[in-house]
Formats: structure tokens, C-alpha cells, sequence
């Protein structure tokens, strides 16, 4: 899932420093699972603002809601009201939650209130890991489902580099060395082969806007060529 | 005796009123068909337990709270939460052969519970 951590407080305070109205807005969705932007999250910061507003501007007013996802036009209804009397919104979702609300009311400024950091797994309750950069054209099949993208620091996708330390990583001697983990893997599973092929490098195609057609659907979504 | 927790029933009776035509809309046309059912992964993948399906979760939650005009005690609706946040992930798949938008109706029973601080803590 999307992982996301708070921005620092003065940071948010500053976006929304000229605005009386602030409606803040949580999501449901992958921002509630890393305790980032969830209601619990929300009601926090609407706190935590409040507290910092609170003396000099004592007229200004902090509301917060939590929509179930700020990436789905469905559940963004019910803001409708309550964003038309705002002065500003300040939402808790990934950077496409952020960007769709931006999008869904154009005469209202919209900030983000976390950093978007990474597709990641959860290791523990508030500690989570990137496993992935959501590259488009995923290589797991051929490095033992050890990402290079993410996981060397150079993103290689031939590698061990020349700089590469025993187990660890030049850049971080406390980081290991993806391609060393790869190719352990590989050999505990007898598929060092995968590896002795020089990869071509990626193509970057579909970058802007990266649209995402699922198989079965591609007549729904484009014209056919005549 | 234990003390009965109170609920603020006010925004629950706001939005009963505000969506009742789809929550009765829902309710009239629910023919128990459980066609709604198959269309849910949770239901198939939690072998084919009824309180996943799809018209067993809005029914028991918005539709629930409809038919008692929004005045049920704080227990019945941490069992509303833990049947809208747990066993339904809204990935709006679930199809209904009479246009109920199931998803909606789940949302809503999700809405009630958020107004009196019942939502899934992923803390805990």
C-alpha cells in the first residue's frame, strides 16, 4: 500500500496561515493504515492547529471529515457543502487524493498535510518499508523478487556495480548490497542464468500521464482506429 | 447495572434524512437475490460466510439504523463498525442486478459510525 508520514507541524501551519476556514480531509484508505491521514490523524491535527491558532486568531475555525477515499470521485460527495463555505483544504491523502480534490473544486486552494513517501509493506505498527517505485515494468521475475529499482541505491538493473562492498552498499555501509542479495538468492534456488543476460535499460514509456487500461477493458476506454 | 454509553444521534438522523431515498430504495428493491454475493472477493475468499455478502452488510448497518430511526445504543453500532470497516474493503466490485449502489450504502453506514468515533483503528 501507499505509505505517507506527517508533514511537520509548522509546515502545515504556514500553508494555511492566511485562511480563517480550514476544512481538513482525511481518507479511509491507505493513509489510515500507516497512521498517517486517517480520522484519528485528523482529529489531531485539527487539535494541534487549533492549539497553535488558537490565542492570535480565536475566530478561526478548524473542521475536520474523513472521507472513506480521496482517490474515488464516489466518496467525495458528502464535501460538497462543507467545502463550498471553506476558505481552504487541507487533505490527508496521498498526493493523488491531494490532486484529485484540487481538480474536483478548482477555486478552493488544496495542501498537502502528509509527504507521499512509498509503496511499502508494514513491518509494525508505524514502521513500514518501500518494497517498490511503481516503475512499470517490473523485473522481480529474473532478481528473486528482490527489487533493484528500490532496493540499490543505484537502481541498477545490471548489477553488482564496482562499488559494491561485500554485502553492503558504498553508499551506506549500513545498507546491503540489493544485487549481493539477488545473487545469493538466485544461487540458493539455482537461477544464477537470470542474471548473466544484460538487461536493456528501461524504456520509460506511458510516463505522463501514466494510464492504467486493465486487460478486457481496452474497448471501453479507446476508439478503435479506423 | 452498567451505564449505557450515549450516542449523539443528531448527525445520524442528518444523514438518514439526507440519503433517505437511496437507503429506502435499497431496502424496497433488495430481492435477497445474492447475486451481490458473488461479485464480492471477500465473500468467496471467507468461505462463503454470509455477513460478507454485500446486501447482509448495508442491510445491517444503514438499513439498520433507517428502521430505527438512528436510536440504537453505542454496542450496536461498534458491531456496525466492525461489519462495515472489517468485512468490507469498498472496492465498489459488488453488482446488484436492481441498481442498488451497494458501495454507497456501506459508505453510509461507515459516515455514522465516524460521526461518534467509531472507525478502524489500525493501531490497536
Amino acid at each position: 500500500m501507499i505509505k505517507a508520514k506527517s508533514k511537520p507541524i509548522k509546515e502545515i501551519f504556514n500553508y494555511i496561515e492566511p485562511y480563517q476556514d480550514v476544512l481538513i480531509v482525511g481518507c479511509g484508505g491507505c493513509v489510515s493504515v500507516c497512521l498517517a491521514g486517517g480520522q484519528k490523524e485528523v482529529n489531531i491535527l485539527q487539535t494541534e492547529l487549533e492549539l497553535l491558532r488558537g490565542k492570535r486568531k480565536p475566530a478561526d475555525q478548524f473542521r475536520g471529515y474523513t472521507v472513506e477515499r480521496q482517490c474515488n470521485e464516489q466518496y467525495l460527495g458528502a464535501l460538497d457543502d462543507m467545502v463550498e463555505t471553506a476558505d481552504c483544504i487541507l487533505s490527508m491523502a496521498c498526493g493523488a487524493g491531494v490532486q484529485f480534490l484540487a481538480k474536483k473544486y478548482p477555486d478552493k486552494p488544496v495542501f498537502p498535510a502528509v509527504n507521499t513517501v512509498a509503496i511499502g509493506v508494514d513491518l509494525d505498527i508505524g514502521l513500514y518499508e518501500e518494497q517498490c517505485r511503481a516503475c512499470g515494468e517490473c523485473v522481480l521475475a529474473y532478481t528473486a523478487g528482490i527489487c533493484p529499482v528500490t532496493r540499490c541505491a543505484k537502481g541498477l538493473f545490471n548489477g553488482p556495480c564496482g562499488g559494491t562492498n561485500g554485502e553492503k552498499c558504498e553508499v551506506n555501509p549500513d545498507l546491503n548490497c540489493a544485487w549481493h542479495e539477488i545473487y545469493t538468492r538466485l544461487a540458493a534456488q539455482n537461477r544464477l542464468d537470470n542474471i548473466l543476460e544484460i538487461r536493456p535499460p528501461m524504456q520509460w514509456q506511458n510516463q505522463i500521464k501514466r494510464t492504467i487500461v486493465q486487460k478486457g477493458y481496452e474497448q471501453r476506454y479507446y476508439q478503435e482506429e479506423i | 447495572m452498567l451505564k449505557q454509553i450515549e450516542i449523539n444521534t443528531d448527525p445520524i438522523q442528518a444523514i438518514l434524512k439526507q440519503n433517505r431515498k437511496e437507503i429506502k430504495f435499497g431496502l424496497s428493491m433488495c430481492a435477497h437475490c445474492s447475486l451481490c454475493a458473488e461479485s464480492c472477493f471477500l465473500f468467496i475468499s471467507n468461505g462463503n460466510d454470509p455477513e460478507y455478502m454485500p446486501s447482509y452488510k448495508f442491510i445491517n448497518s444503514i438499513g439498520k439504523l433507517y428502521k430505527k430511526k438512528g436510536r440504537v445504543s453505542k454496542q450496536v453500532l461498534e458491531e456496525m463498525r466492525d461489519l462495515v470497516f472489517e468485512k468490507c474493503v469498498l472496492c465498489t466490485r459488488c453488482y446488484c442486478p436492481f441498481g442498488i449502489d451497494i458501495p454507497s450504502l456501506i459508505t453510509l453506514g461507515r459516515d455514522v459510525c465516524r460521526t461518534q468515533g467509531l472507525f478502524r483503528e489500525y493501531d490497536r
